[in-house]
């Protein structure tokens, strides 16, 4: 409950030093350029969206009615491995691929010996960048939706010969409909605040997005009434969003999958269709990750280890990491357990402030969809300016509530109902055995969430070591974390240099991703 | 063990104490602090002359490097710096975040004569756009064959509001076009493969073969010639005449080191300084110094050139800066 204030009253913090900085100025007039750049952002957010949503849902239906082939699980586990590769690294694997001097560009100069030319930076490269970190995303929800679609219902649309263009209608859209809402608006939302890809991508200010033009507004002109004025309306807008999308809840659970197999293949033709889209898309996600290794294995790692500004940033880079990791995790914890007091009807649940109270502290835990980013950073770095401190400790700060707050919401998702589920399950046993709080979480709560909590761990461990936001703000050569010292090898263009700490950075996410949780497997799972 | 353990600490102590040389803090842009940059060549010169430890701090920009300064405020660890231009020196001022300098700036070999209490000039050169003769075949002669070449043909410049090279190319159209630089700008637009927030990432591009043209300075091709051998990267000489850039560099107020910044400041200017920067930051001295590498005699002459007084350009910079970003839009 006082994590909930605290977390909330942070936020109101964080607006109240934005909306007193700067006394007039503000509200003036919301000029050209302002309206320009919003429009672009709601533009690029909603066709990114779109095309997620297409692309993922297209990938979901065919891998859905593809359930057998060798390589699925793994191919599957990849799609959704794509939420903790840091987008840095997409960036740079894209590049790689489809840049002007990519392979793509280098194949088709061999074999029509002409090239694409130069395509990439621009709403192009931003929505291709887009459709690789989320299509992958989208499609992992969305073929859950798909499997949980009851077999009979499948031999009903074929019993009444139904096209695959009416069983689609009939029968799969209205199963999947609310997953497709629930996940448009979260990567909506996503999109909207995007900064990195756009930082890299966007080549020209005409493809700035708020959050962008925050970071140019401070960092190049220093117009601080400027990023101010960005700020609040980008804060306005993404809380307007996230109130309107938190009406989309996945319903899922009523939906039992039996196991009646189904005897007949699908036409020899949308197979063949299945099939190109599993291919097309398994080669668009892994070029970019193929590109990363081969590149990297290029690099003078020699010199790469004995630059003492790479040694400085990794070791940043990982405590920063491991602190925010294993803060989100207690934070989850504690969110989570005040949730369920609330919700079950066996403990408070039934209290009339129930339900407004479990609304604020679940919202509380969503906050970094309303806070984007770089707008949590110009907070943090107004207080910074007013204070005589050492710039690290701000920065350490800053970046630290940047990264609890941005894997919250997923650590909630994850944590809530398995805590949910253990109490309902164990409450009464508990409270007859009469256990204390230390055995009742040595016995009965951790070994049955503590699967959950490893992968939370490696999830906010990724989360924080590929993160590009904040950094962006309060990096400098005496502070500096992985993703920004690449970031700057990019800029100056030494590229195998780069390519080598992409390859580093790369093979740390997927090691912890997937090693972390192997180690909290549970036995009873 | 109890002694060896003192005597390991006081030779620490020695070794924090005995290390009383001053260190002067230099932020700069990164093509200037780089290995390969004119920054390690001044350094040994500098500390060689006077018995202190020169830092320099790149900064991925010059304005970047003013910006990291303002950020920084009083508790900034910078004495010096190093790289804006006359024009974007104003705003530097304007913020009471350097002090006067004790040289006389009159006699100094620049393009157009410039005198300020504060900034002080150390090299100089023309804007140009670079290419390479090998690729590009068909090289524009002025800003309307630029704005009229083919449709894959691909240009790179910097962002003005971060790069002195990105404000000058902004400066040279205005120059030219007078109230018609939004509609020039409008026109060109197609043209740029993207803008970057410093000189060295978008040569960095063009050299990479992303772009057929960037925005860099007649000096450039010399770096070419001198450490590369290769006389295929070229400037184009536009008829409409050519922007030049004087960069200058001031000390700040709340530096500890004020008379080694002072004698700094007095070494860019003198003779040591002139032999090393042409063939370290590819730029003209601004003092006559041994004659120059024979790679200078064969770069583009601009015959005519322009330079806006940085007053002026303060007064509408920030008006120029909006008519470019609704041009690019």
């Amino acid at each position: 409950m006082l994590l909930t204030l605290s977390l909330l009253s942070f936020a109101f913090g964080i607006f109240y030093t934005l909306y007193t900085f700067d006394d007039s100025t503000i509200f003036t007039q919301i000029d050209k350029r302002v309206w320009g750049l919003l429009r672009f952002t709601l533009y690029q957010a909603f066709l990114s969206m779109l095309l997620s949503l297409g692309v993922g849902g297209l990938l979901a239906w065919a891998l859905a009615h593809q359930s057998a082939f060798r390589g699925r699980s793994i191919l599957v586990a990849l799609f959704s491995s794509s939420l903790v590769l840091p987008t840095l690294i997409v960036v740079f694997g894209i590049i790689g691929i489809f840049g002007r001097h990519g392979y793509l560009n280098q194949l088709s100069l061999f074999l029509f010996d002409d090239s694409f030319g130069s395509y990439l930076y621009g709403l192009g490269g931003i929505l291709l960048a887009h459709v690789y970190l989320n299509a992958s995303f989208a499609s992992r929800a969305l073929l859950h939706a798909f499997e949980s679609i009851p077999k009979e219902k499948y031999k009903l649309a074929k019993s009444l010969n139904f096209t695959v263009f009416q069983r689609f209608i009939y029968v799969e859209y209205p199963a999947i409909k609310s997953t497709l809402l629930h996940i448009g608006a979260t990567i909506f939302l996503l999109c909207f605040t995007s900064f990195a890809v756009v930082l890299l991508l966007g080549g020209s200010p005409s493809y700035n997005t708020l959050e962008v033009a925050i970071y140019e507004a401070v960092k190049l002109d220093f117009d601080i009434a400027l990023a101010l004025k960005l700020a609040l309306i980008q804060l306005g807008i993404s809380a307007i969003l996230v109130v309107l999308s938190s009406r989309f809840k996945i319903n899922v659970s009523n939906l039992k999958t039996s196991h009646t197999q189904i005897p007949w293949k699908e036409y020899r033709s949308i197979q063949w269709i299945q099939w190109a889209i599993i291919m097309i898309f398994a080669l668009f996600f892994i070029s970019p990750l193929a590109v990363i290794i081969i590149d990297g294995l290029g690099a003078d790692f020699m010199r790469i280890m004995a630059e003492p500004l790479f040694i400085k940033s990794l070791f940043t880079s990982l405590s920063l990491a491991l602190v925010s990791s294993l803060l989100t995790v207690g934070i989850a914890l504690v969110l989570s357990n005040t949730l369920r007091e609330l919700s079950l009807k066996t403990r408070l649940g039934n209290k009339p402030f129930a339900s407004i109270v479990q609304g604020i502290v679940a919202f509380s835990g969503n906050l970094y969809l309303a806070i984007p980013s770089l707008v949590l950073g110009l907070g943090f770095f107004l207080i910074a300016q007013s204070y005589e401190s050492p710039m690290w400790i701000w920065s350490t700060i800053a970046i630290l509530t940047a990264n609890i707050l941005m894997s919250l919401p997923f650590a909630l998702a994850i944590l809530s109902p398995a805590m949910q589920h253990t109490a309902q399950r164990y409450d009464k046993v508990v409270f007859s055995l009469g256990l204390t709080p230390w055995q009742r979480w040595v016995y009965v709560e951790y070994p049955y969430i503590k699967s959950a909590l490893g992968y939370i761990l490696a999830l906010a461990f990724c989360f924080s070591l590929g993160d590009l936001g904040i950094i962006a703000l309060f990096g400098s050569d005496t502070f500096t974390t992985l993703p920004w010292y690449l970031y700057q090898l990019m800029g100056s263009y030494r590229t195998s240099d780069a390519s080598g700490v992409a390859l580093i950075l790369l093979v740390i996410v997927l090691f912890v991703f997937v090693s972390v949780p192997l180690l909290f497997r549970s036995k009873h799972a | 063990m109890i002694s060896k353990m003192f005597f390991a600490l006081l030779l620490c102590a020695s070794l924090l104490l005995g290390n009383d040389k001053p260190t002067l803090t230099i932020y700069t842009y990164d093509a200037f602090s780089a290995s390969w940059g004119a920054g390690p060549k001044i350094k040994k010169a500098f500390e060689l002359e006077h018995n202190c430890t020169v830092k320099f701090v790149g900064v991925s920009s010059s304005i970047g490097a003013l910006r990291k300064i303002q950020l920084e405020g009083k508790r900034s660890k910078a004495d010096i710096l190093l790289g804006l231009d006359t024009s974007i020196a104003q705003v530097a001022k304007k913020t009471n975040l350097f002090v006067p300098h004790t040289l006389d700036t009159k006699g100094l070999d620049v393009p157009i004569a410039y005198h300020d209490d504060t900034f002080v000039p150390f090299d100089y050169s023309y804007f140009s756009f670079v290419y390479d003769a090998n690729r590009l075949k068909n090289v524009p002669k002025s800003f309307e064959d630029l704005a009229s070449m083919p449709k894959d043909f691909k240009i790179v410049i910097q962002d003005p509001r971060s790069s002195t090279a990105g404000l000058g190319l902004l400066l040279w159209v205005k120059s030219i076009y007078g109230d018609k630089a939004g509609d020039y700008w409008q026109r060109l637009s197609p043209y740029i493969l993207t803008i970057t927030k410093g000189w060295s990432e978008a040569y960095g591009l063009f050299l990479k073969g992303e772009a057929d043209m960037v925005l860099s300075f007649t000096t450039s091709p010399a770096y070419h010639i001198i450490e590369e051998h290769k006389t295929n990267i070229k400037s184009a000489l536009f008829k409409e005449g050519h922007y030049s850039q004087i960069e200058v560099a001031g000390i700040l107020k709340s530096s500890k080191n004020q008379a080694l910044a002072q004698k700094f400041l007095h070494f860019l200017h003198s003779k040591t300084f002139a032999n090393i920067i042409p063939t370290a930051n590819w730029v003209y001295p601004v003092i006559k110094a041994n004659p120059l590498p024979k790679a200078f005699e064969t770069l583009t002459q601009p015959s005519k050139t322009f330079l806006m007084d940085g007053k002026k350009v303060e007064a509408q910079r920030r008006t120029i800066v909006r008519e470019w970003l609704d041009g690019v839009n």
